[in-house]
């Protein structure tokens, strides 16, 4: 699904100096996967995040992402919701399709089975201020995925969030993750969620920002609660916790 | 409401006091008459001119260019703070001579602009007009520059044309700069329109004034300025209006 090869940013300093942001990353992601990309700040992963989004411009090496001829192959999830704050929850979510020049019914449509997908229903008409951080950023999921991109591209969605509310946006982008079939990628600074969520993990390391190491997580899905008492579960969060460790 | 109703009956109170001193000075301090007329005799020619309609064209002249030239001013005011956003090394050169053109007193250039544009409308327009689009510029940059980062990714997420973009992002974010400089201009366009009345032309509340003077009909004199100060007052009241009702959306900080 998205594959990259020698992807290079360097970021142009006033003076001429350049510092590299992400040194050569290749590795290939397959369709439906649901990719945990984890390290500590500077390490390069919302560059990297950015750059498959196409919101910075590689420095060198190429970048596919198969999604046919798809006009907006990539859902974007910021930090904070970064809703537009004179619009309704419905008319955020409906936004990409009603500046694609979709039909108006077929978008009611659409928006109302996001609005159940995410869990706003009855919240339709708040605007934006009216919302708590946590319904701000499902709103900001359903928008992500109004017109219906093959990728979803998340970064650090839910650090804003009480601990509580992330557990459960957690849970609740797993079912979505299922009932969509999409292909996530999701930036953390956390291990654990990171272990909690992913199918696959990307280990990245700063100083140059730079992949580390991946994983393939064997832990079954549908993942609960009681995913986090099995062995694998712990096993896994503390090879990635020595992982980021040595990156220090 | 009680916020409202507090400030109405502070407004009310003020007003009473101001009317009360009035009343006094004319009437049992003995103020000379063709110094200060009574309240009477000012609202007494008031009404009277609106009775026999002799006050209409004149109101309607000063409003119609006020609302003209604040039109105007906020349009091309926007334009430029927009474009300017846009071309950042633009905005470099043109920095200095927009200072030297926003510091320059343009109620001192009025003559000038007679001059130039003539007696009739056009030089009056051109100086409401200068008046208002400095504080629009102004504000109009502030609103669109300070605009989270983010929603241009968004805009370059979601692939929007550039007039999508300028009308679903950019001008609604920009706003309440915009309004903020909106309100100063209003208040610069009153004294810019009454101004350019005084040196030309027999239309409008400030030639009613200039009139007034030269005829020591004070009570008229009195009453034109009444007339001007409500205008003010209104025009800030419907433009603060009008910002309740199309910046809802903002979240009230401080309060």
């Amino acid at each position: 699904m998205i594959s990259v090869s020698g992807l290079t940013k360097r970021f142009e300093m006033d003076g001429g100096a350049s510092v590299l942001a992400l040194s050569p990353v290749t590795h290939h992601i397959p369709e439906g996967a649901f990719v945990s990309i984890v390290g500590p700040s500077g390490c390069g992963k919302s560059t990297f995040l950015r750059l498959v989004a196409g919101l910075e411009e590689a420095s060198d090496g190429t970048i596919t992402l198969d999604t046919g001829a798809t006009r907006r192959p990539v859902g974007f999830v910021f930090q904070d919701a970064v809703l537009l704050p004179w619009k309704t929850v419905r008319d955020n979510i409906r936004f990409p399709l009603d500046t694609a020049g979709a039909k108006k019914s077929e978008g009611n449509k659409r928006v109302q089975e996001l609005i159940d997908l995410v869990g706003l229903t009855g919240f339709e008409d708040a605007l934006p201020k009216q919302l708590s951080g946590g319904m701000r950023q499902r709103a900001a999921i359903a928008r992500a995925l109004a017109d219906d991109p093959p990728i979803l591209l998340m970064d650090e969605p839910f650090s804003a969030v009480d601990l509580l509310t992330r557990e459960t946006l957690n849970d609740e982008l797993l079912k979505i993750w299922k009932a969509t079939g999409k292909t996530i990628l999701l930036v953390t600074h956390s291990v654990e969620e990171a272990a909690y969520l992913g199918s696959d993990i990307m280990v990245m390391s700063p100083r140059p920002g730079r992949l580390k190491k991946t994983y393939s997580v064997d832990l079954p899905y549908p993942r609960t609660p009681e995913t986090k008492a099995l062995p694998g579960y712990h096993a896994l969060v503390s090879d990635l916790r020595s992982d980021l460790r040595e990156t220090e | 409401m009680p916020r409202q109703i507090r400030s109405f009956i502070e407004y009310g109170a003020a007003l009473a006091l101001l009317l009360v001193a009035w009343w006094y000075a004319s009437g049992p301090m003995g103020m000379p008459k063709y110094l200060l007329p009574s309240p009477q005799a000012t609202f007494s020619t008031l009404w009277k001119m609106m009775v026999d309609g002799s006050l209409w064209p004149h109101l309607w002249f000063t409003v119609h260019n006020i609302v003209m030239g604040l039109a105007i001013g906020a349009v091309a005011g926007i334009a430029l703070a927009y474009v300017l956003y846009k071309l950042p090394r633009l905005s470099t050169l043109l920095d200095g001579p927009l200072v030297v053109l926003q510091t320059a007193p343009k109620i001192a250039l009025a003559p000038l602009f007679v001059v130039w544009f003539g007696l009739g409308l056009a030089a009056k327009l051109v100086l409401i007009f200068s008046l208002v689009f400095f504080p629009v510029l102004i504000g109009a940059l502030a609103g669109f520059r300070g605009i989270d980062s983010r929603m241009h990714d968004l805009a370059v997420l979601l692939k929007l044309r550039p007039l999508q973009r300028f009308w679903q992002i950019d001008m609604p974010a920009a706003l309440p700069g915009i309004f903020v400089g909106l309100k100063i201009g209003a208040v610069q366009a009153l004294v810019g329109a009454v101004l350019a009345e005084w040196i030309s032309g027999s239309d409008g509340l400030g030639y009613l004034m200039t009139y007034a003077g030269a005829t020591y009909k004070t009570p008229l004199l009195f009453a034109a300025v009444l007339l001007t100060s409500l205008l003010g007052i209104a025009l800030h009241a419907g433009l603060t209006a009008i910002e309740s009702r199309v910046l809802a959306w903002k979240v009230q900080d401080g309060r």
